[in-house]
């Protein structure tokens, strides 16, 4: 008897109630809830996913959380990462795909407060005050090569309370999250993005690895099918689904969600995306990050482009 | 010669044992670089990059000893008082022992913002974490002294001070040291965690951004070199307690002078 209940207990998550045919991906992020996964949770919120038979988890991250080592190894089925971050763990045998860029445009952008001397990406780089980034980020490597000089560098965790503090700090940011944040808390920025500084990698990227899209290659499709019609959804009428990421994210308040939406449009759409769909990328954006990591020793070779992205 | 190597031996072959088995596994099973490196690998890693993980290591090093230097030196001062205080003890003791509760990474970014980036919040952070053990082990030191000895002291009329200095302390000195030697492992810990909100990046980069900026590229390898190197510090510095205690015990205390 004690043993009938056993395996009872062992088999009932297995076939609870799931419709057959349903397929499960966890799709981990990089960061904490915010715009920048609009589409993401737009699918979510209108069902998208649902209606391509996929039940999708979204496994919320923070800073330093190693997603591409968490895909490659098979944690999780899907993941979102800088597109450097792809190619790094390429290099190094974990074997991830890239199946859709979120940004066109890299988002990421260097914010000091309105009253900093500097007026320039260049002028913050060579400037004495101490810049906050996420340690390891590849920007810091081409700018500090393409300005000849490295600033003071200080980690940057996600909390904004030190920028508040230090009127002299200047800190990486998404150009749709924390200037916007700070706008709204009564703290004037200016923002110099790293894309107009000559480093502007796709950004946002969605992967898998070689794995689950040789095994699992429809649902992927249809995930990328789903994730496509929630980045419309969402860039429609943002309002609409920012309520469920503030519900998530209580540290970054609805208005500034509301706010950031309208910011982060331009950067999710291009004259690519305009001609293929949202989140479709192309081989010279690849090529051209792959030879400027080169460049920076980041990578000992040049990537293999043909492998490492799919347009599903 | 053979006394060395009596207690050295057993811990060397033990180490190369593990480490045979892990190159082997990694040669035969060859997991993929960012998942698992051999020892071989992680040796590379440091080789190619041995001036800047000696200098991460240094920097972190220092950062450590001079926290728990601090820690040491605050947990026996504060130790002594709560011995010598009922009402301090009742007091401040539960809020000290708190300090072992805080989650470190939660207090961090505040240490970041009380004393600015660098060394010293990092030395903060080390001191917190190893102010508690000493405090602790100091306070049942001082508690526990023999009650006979304690009556001789007042057949003689000793001073307050005498107490202290000439009983207490001496008896206590073993419970200190056992204190210590917690402090000084956990004083690297909390200089790395430090690190990782405090530490400067770039060519002063220390031990706890090598590691987030090594991870962030996938280069387990060099990962497991800095953590490698994190742990040799604590080591180092566990040693040189240890060695302290025993120059401080070994006329007579029984815990340095047995074998």
């Amino acid at each position: 008897m004690r043993h009938l209940l056993l395996a009872a207990a062992l088999l009932l998550p297995a076939c609870q109630n799931r419709p057959a045919g349903v397929d499960r991906l966890r799709l981990q992020l990089d960061w904490v809830p915010e715009p920048e996964f609009g589409g993401i949770y737009a699918a979510l919120e209108r069902g998208f996913f649902r209606e391509e038979r996929l039940e999708v988890e979204v496994v919320k991250g923070g800073a330093g959380v190693a997603t591409p080592q968490l895909v490659a190894s098979g944690q999780v089925e899907l993941g979102v990462m800088a597109a450097e971050q792809l190619l790094a763990a390429r290099a190094r045998g974990g074997p991830l795909v890239a199946v859709f860029a979120a940004f066109q445009t890299n988002p990421l952008a260097v914010m000091v407060h309105a009253g900093h001397p500097a007026r320039s990406l260049e002028e913050v780089w060579r400037g004495t005050g101490p810049v906050a980034v996420e340690p390891g980020q590849s920007f810091v490597r081409f700018l500090s090569r393409r300005y000849g000089t490295t600033p003071r560098l200080v980690p940057y965790q996600g909390a904004l309370a030190t920028f508040q503090a230090d009127p002299g700090l200047a800190q990486q940011c998404f150009v749709s999250a924390e200037p916007v944040q700070m706008e709204l808390s009564g703290v004037p920025v200016r923002v110099f993005t790293v894309a107009e500084g000559g480093f502007d990698p796709y950004n946002g990227v969605v992967a898998t690895s070689e794995r689950v899209l040789s095994e699992r290659g429809d649902a992927v499709r249809r995930f990328v099918r789903a994730l496509r019609r929630g980045w419309e959804a969402y860039l429609a009428e943002p309002a609409a689904y920012n309520p469920a990421i503030a519900r998530l994210n209580p540290a970054m308040p609805l208005e500034a969600m509301n706010l950031a939406a309208t910011r982060l449009r331009p950067l999710v759409e291009s004259a690519a995306t305009r001609r293929s769909g949202l989140g479709a990328m192309e081989a010279r954006r690849w090529e051209e990050l792959s030879a400027q990591l080169v460049e920076l020793g980041v990578l000992s070779r040049p990537a293999d482009v043909g492998r490492l992205f799919v347009n599903p | 010669m053979r006394r060395a190597l009596a207690t050295l031996g057993p811990p060397l072959a033990v180490v190369a044992a593990a480490l045979l088995a892990w190159q082997g596994a990694v040669s035969v099973l060859r997991p993929p670089e960012y998942l698992v490196p051999g020892p071989i690998a992680i040796t590379r890693a440091f080789l190619d990059d041995a001036g800047r993980l000696t200098s991460a290591m240094l920097r972190t090093g220092l950062a450590a000893a001079a926290g728990f230097a601090l820690a040491a030196l605050a947990g026996v001062t504060l130790g002594s008082l709560l011995a010598a205080s009922r009402f301090l003890r009742r007091g401040v003791y539960p809020l000290a022992s708190l300090l072992q509760m805080v989650p470190l990474v939660a207090l961090a970014p505040i240490l970041v913002i009380w004393f600015g980036y660098g060394g010293r919040a990092t030395v903060a952070s080390a001191a917190l974490v190893a102010l508690f053990p000493v405090l602790a082990n100091t306070l049942d030191g001082l508690r526990s002294v023999d009650p006979g000895l304690l009556e001789m002291f007042d057949l003689y009329r000793a001073s307050r001070s005498d107490r202290f200095w000439k009983l207490g302390l001496p008896w206590a000195t073993p419970a200190i040291v056992t204190g210590l030697r917690v402090a000084a492992g956990l004083a690297v810990i909390g200089a790395v965690v430090g690190e990782f909100v405090s530490g400067f990046a770039g060519e002063r980069a220390p031990l706890g951004i090598v590691i987030l900026a090594a991870l962030r590229e996938a280069r387990t390898d060099l990962v497991f070199a800095a953590v490698g190197l994190s742990a040799a510090v604590g080591f180092l510095l566990f040693g040189a307690v240890s060695a302290g205690g025993w120059l401080a015990l070994r006329r007579w205390h029984a815990s340095a002078s047995r074998p």
